[in-house]
């Protein structure tokens, strides 16, 4: 009978258990985000013009893609958790071969006219690499050293091949999105401060073998930011003159003076933020910041109530995604932390980005949908053992 | 069916971590908003003003200098544009800019071959100019050189500007801006006392923008900077240029205009929007000048003087102390060095200027001293006369020498008996030399104080030398041993330590001339706008008044006239019957020894006698003084004496031509009838040899000195 009512159902969706707060708020969010680009990239600026267009084509193709990935039972990619992560350690490593040199650095594989950014996607197989393992490994004592070898052997490979392409923003993401899992799972004090006492002799080292000359030029630019102003604080400097100027009110629609002559650097892919800002002050502002905590703590709540270890994991490790990129960038934007090229999302421009979140949603809402006890579904039955 | 029904995984390691996590989030994005409380509402207004800055930019408005005109109205000194060409780097040669995603370089075309050609570049300079672009733009980002213009050519011929600005839309990137170079229309004329403009150097610079001076406030930026100086500005460096720069500078407007971050000014409603008042502030012309140079009258003495290569004149009108003629040899085109023909080229002809012997650069009417030699007779026979010491009627036999100890002092003739008047009008140095014994140098010195001499005289345009007029206590000073009366007798002859320059001496003549008052000389006459109001007049200005009776002044100015008019006087052969001429011609030596190192034939010009006449006219009723230095011209009355009196002939044809004129203007109606009538009235002044015209075979009346007869010497031999 049961079964029968389910079967019913298209592809098994309870329709009941749709998370419609999740789903409003990423709408909401994504229409800010293409509202904003289209005052960014308005004037003057004839070839970026239809950036928003491009920005809403990828939204709707997001949409479905993360309409897909949300109908499919999470089990399966449980299943395929270890195989989907080698996919992606493939396209990394393809990006050596086929990648495009852009400003030093190549992270795109041209796909007929459009680019695709690998890094982007290996996010989400991380993510689900790192559930699978915690899924098959329930503890109930405080975990080791060696507990964490396996997971960060995982996080490493793809972190590495990142950052050799470089891209210190993404590895960055990789780094924090394997943290917060780590935080998730209760581990040994000895261990915590052991890793903490690493990181504190990695970081100089990093310093002075690994990072480039760019990278180092930023931190020491977010060190003195009143230094150099038209080198590379630049950018920094006008992203705060452009915030400043929004006020309480902000300057109105496609009327902040800083974007629209052009004062703001890379207003489209890195500091959408600004824009806003400035076209609609503090209040708006708050608002949006807001409806990024609020899609968090959502995040969250989705990890607490999921009915399994794999959701729960995979709940925080989206949070996580979108909680880092918000963070970092809303940071690097508002000076708060130097400048790295991580994107806001939904707001900032890129075919890969937006999709990613997309996607990142998708599994949001699947496990969502699925926190119910007695919620089987279609797909669900083909688990059964 | 089951095992979807229970757990299949424990969860509740998990469990405590969510409410961290969430504290952590939560934390973080409060952070992140109170960033935004901090930078738009508690520091808000102040990043306000900093985007405000970003976009309005205040564009001086140029003023333009003032006019200089002479007493009749003449242009001495104006500005005309020149033609610049400014490129814009990455919009001439956008394929030189960096490749950028989402940027599509094709859509901008090179016009740099097009602007080559219209510029008429040749191939080494394309070559340069290319690679001076590709330098630029090595980075486009906003503010890099790539943006910036460059200067690539300057004072363009309007053929090309006219070219550039008809295919302006084929020529995106290029810019022709005007920019005022000073010109100056008499060219070498008046070059010393008009003076020439230049770039403001580092040095004056600095004066007025001290380290510091961006972040005063406008009251003490006025206060330091009151004509608001900036670099690259132009500024006179001589003359009156320099001298009345405050008046001729003006006052620069500004204007607030909205930019994009490449520079770009952007018009319409949403860029008005953002301009607050007030937003333009009108420039202030310079005030123009009058002069009291008489430009046609300057041209006659530059005439004059064509025969000689170094010497200075000086017209003054006795009654005012007003300057009409102000020359100095040889000169200089301010034109060459204003600006508008290119740094390279100013530089070339300041190099030349300054390597000449003859200093060009001088103004020797004012900064050159020189002794005054005979000239300075007359000085010398008021202070015996003051004193009562000599009576002027006494005579004294000349034998053409005088021992005085072991030492010798020449005449240059030997003029048997001779009273005062005599002395004067034939220059016999015998008759001073016994008068100084008598007189005294202090005396002397006193009576020359009396007229100016050896003091500034106050003109205020050129660095002006005082000169000197020594007394017994300059010489205890400057010579250890002891006073020796040689030094009395070279003073009372304008010699030895005695020095004036031609300024002073002429305004020391037109005093002898209009009885005793000594004026200032005055070079401008009025400040006035742009559009012909006068501003300021300035009015005669008495020095001071010489303290001499007027019976001794009349016997002077008798002697004088006795130089000209006497049949035994110096400057008789070249007497004009046309003109009255008082005057003293002096032969002054210039001590010059060779000591080896010059050519003979700079030693030769060196070792010739400077030649002077200093003279006024008309002599019973004095209209001007006029004093000609010809630089080693040899003797006075033969070299100077016949340039003074043809400065002298045309300036009162000139007066002459001036009335008939007015009086052409006044009888306005029977314009046609009367004007071929008035015609030959200047012919009257014209030069007509008179009958007793010594040199009758000079049409002109300009007896040339000829080097085989070796001048009368009329100075002591030391």
């Amino acid at each position: 009978m049961m079964i029968r009512r389910d079967q019913a159902r298209f592809f098994g969706m309870p329709r009941d258990s749709f998370d419609w707060t999740l789903f409003l708020t990423t709408c909401t969010i994504a229409v800010f985000g293409v509202i904003n680009l289209y005052s960014a990239t308005s004037v003057a600026r004839a070839a970026l013009s239809d950036i928003y267009i491009q920005q809403v084509y990828w939204l709707v193709l997001g949409g479905i893609l993360g309409g897909v990935v949300a109908v499919i039972d999470y089990r399966h990619y449980e299943r395929l958790g270890y195989l989907l992560y080698g996919v992606g350690i493939v396209f990394l490593v393809l990006v050596f071969i086929l990648g495009k040199d852009i400003r030093g650095s190549s992270r795109w594989i041209a796909i007929g006219s459009f680019g695709f950014q690998p890094s982007e996607f290996t996010k989400l197989f991380l993510i689900i690499a790192l559930a699978k393992y915690l899924h098959d490994d329930p503890r109930t004592e405080a975990r080791g050293i060696k507990d964490l070898i396996v997971p960060a052997a995982l996080t490493g490979i793809p972190t590495v091949l990142i950052m050799k392409q470089p891209d210190l923003g993404t590895a960055l993401i990789h780094l924090c999105i394997f943290g917060t899992i780590c935080m998730l799972t209760r581990i040994r004090w000895q261990t915590l401060v052991g890793i903490a006492v690493s990181v504190a002799i990695a970081i100089p080292l990093a310093w002075t073998y690994l990072m480039k000359d760019y990278q180092k030029q930023r931190v020491l630019v977010f060190l003195n930011p009143e230094e150099n102003l038209l080198g590379s604080g630049w950018h920094a400097h006008h992203a705060r003159v452009a915030i400043g100027n929004g006020g309480l009110k902000g300057q109105g629609f496609m009327q902040g003076t800083q974007n629209q002559f052009l004062f703001l650097p890379d207003q489209h892919s890195d500091f959408p933020f600004a824009v806003f800002a400035e076209d609609w002050g503090f209040l708006g502002c708050f608002v949006l910041v807001s409806l990024y905590a609020f899609l968090v703590l959502w995040a969250i709540r989705i990890a607490a109530t999921a009915k399994d270890r794999f959701g729960a994991v995979l709940a925080i490790g989206v949070g996580a995604l979108i909680f880092w990129h918000a963070v970092f960038n809303l940071g690097m934007v508002t000076g708060l932390l130097p400048v790295v090229g991580v994107t806001l999302p939904l707001f900032s421009a890129g075919g890969s980005s937006v999709v990613t979140i997309m996607l990142g949603i998708g599994l949001l809402m699947n496990v969502s949908m699925r926190r119910y006890w007695g919620s089987p579904t279609r797909t669900g039955l083909l688990l059964r053992d | 069916m089951s095992t979807l029904l229970v757990p299949r995984s424990d969860v509740s390691e998990f469990r405590k971590r969510y409410r961290w996590m969430a504290l952590v989030a939560f934390l973080a994005f409060a952070v992140v908003i109170g960033r935004c409380f901090h930078l738009q509402i508690l520091r808000g207004t102040e990043y306000a003003q900093i985007a405000h800055e970003n976009v309005i930019r205040r564009v001086t408005l140029p003023t333009t200098r003032g006019i200089v005109r002479d007493a009749y109205g003449r242009v001495l000194a104006s500005s005309r544009p020149s033609f610049n060409v400014l490129l814009v780097p990455g919009r001439v040669m956008p394929s030189a800019r960096p490749a950028r995603r989402g940027v599509k370089g094709a859509e901008e075309q090179d016009s740099f071959s097009r602007v080559a050609d219209t510029l008429r570049l040749n191939p080494d300079e394309r070559q340069r100019l290319a690679a001076r672009i590709r330098d630029a733009c090595i980075t486009d980002e906003d503010r890099s050189p790539c943006w910036r213009p460059i200067l690539v050519r300057e004072d363009l011929s309007r053929d090309i500007v006219a070219e550039i600005k008809q295919h302006a839309s084929e020529l995106p990137g290029v810019e022709v801006v005007s920019q005022p170079v000073r010109y100056y229309p008499y060219k070498n004329t008046g070059a010393h006392f008009l003076g020439y403009t230049s770039e403001i150097n580092a040095e004056t610079l600095a004066k007025y923008r001290p380290p510091g001076y961006e972040n005063l406030t406008p009251e003490e930026r006025q206060k330091i900077n009151p004509l608001g100086y900036e670099m690259g500005d132009i500024v006179g460096a001589t003359g009156v240029e320099h001298a009345w720069e405050s008046y001729l500078r003006g006052q620069r407007g500004w204007e607030k205009r909205v930019v994009d971050a490449r520079g770009r000014y952007r018009t319409g409603p949403e860029a008005e929007r953002l301009l607050d008042a007030p937003s333009r502030q009108e420039p202030i012309p310079g005030r123009d000048l009058r002069l009291t140079i008489d430009m046609e009258l300057e041209q006659a003495v530059e005439r004059a003087m064509r025969p000689h290569a170094a010497g200075a004149v000086v017209v003054v009108d006795v009654r005012t102390g007003r300057l009409l003629a102000l020359y100095s040899k040889p000169d200089f085109d301010p034109n060459d060095l204003a600006g508008g023909a290119g740094r390279e080229r100013i530089r070339e002809a300041f190099k030349k200027l300054y390597s000449d012997p003859l200093r060009p650069m001088l103004d020797k009417t004012m900064s050159g001293v020189f002794h005054p030699g005979s000239t300075f007779k007359p000085f010398s026979a008021l202070a015996a006369l003051e004193d009562k010491l000599i009576p002027p009627t006494d005579k004294e036999r000349c034998d053409g020498y005088l021992t005085f100890g072991r030492r010798i002092f020449r005449c240059a003739h030997v003029h048997g008996k001779v009273d005062m008047r005599e002395a004067i009008a034939q220059s016999c140095n015998i008759y001073f030399f016994k008068l100084a014994e008598s007189v005294g140098m202090d005396r002397i010195a006193r009576i020359a104080n009396e007229f100016g001499l050896g003091q500034k005289t106050g003109i205020g345009v050129n660095p002006e030398a005082a000169g000197r007029i020594p007394t017994r206590s300059w010489y205890a000073l400057r010579y250890k041993g002891q006073f020796r009366i040689g030094f009395t007798l070279n003073t009372s002859i304008g010699q030895g330590a005695t020095t004036v320059t031609p300024l002073q001496l002429a305004m020391a003549y037109a005093a002898l001339a209009n009885g005793g008052t000594v004026y200032s000389p005055q070079l401008v006459r009025a400040v006035e706008t742009s559009d012909g109001a006068v501003v300021q007049d300035f009015p005669p200005r008495v020095r001071q008044k010489a303290k001499i009776s007027p019976e001794n002044l009349a016997r002077v100015n008798d002697a004088l006239y006795a130089v000209v008019n006497d049949e035994k006087g110096t400057a008789f052969p070249v007497r004009d019957r046309t003109i009255e001429v008082a005057g003293k011609t002096g032969t002054a030596q210039t001590g010059y020894v060779n000591t080896g190192n010059d050519d003979p034939k700079k030693a030769w010009y060196l070792s010739r006698d400077h030649a002077w006449f200093a003279a006024y006219s008309p002599a019973r009723a004095p209209e001007i003084a006029v004093v000609v230095l010809v630089e080693h011209g040899g003797s006075g009355p033969t070299v100077a004496a016949p340039i003074a009196m043809q400065i002298i002939k045309e300036y009162h044809r000139q007066k002459e031509a001036r009335a008939t004129k007015l009086a052409a203007r006044e009888t306005k109606r029977p314009d046609a009838k009367e004007a071929p009538e008035k015609r030959p009235a200047p012919g009257i002044a014209a030069p007509a040899p008179a009958p007793r015209d010594p040199a009758p075979s000079d049409p002109t009346g300009i007896p040339e000195p000829s080097p085989t007869e070796p001048p009368p010497r009329e100075d002591d031999e030391p």
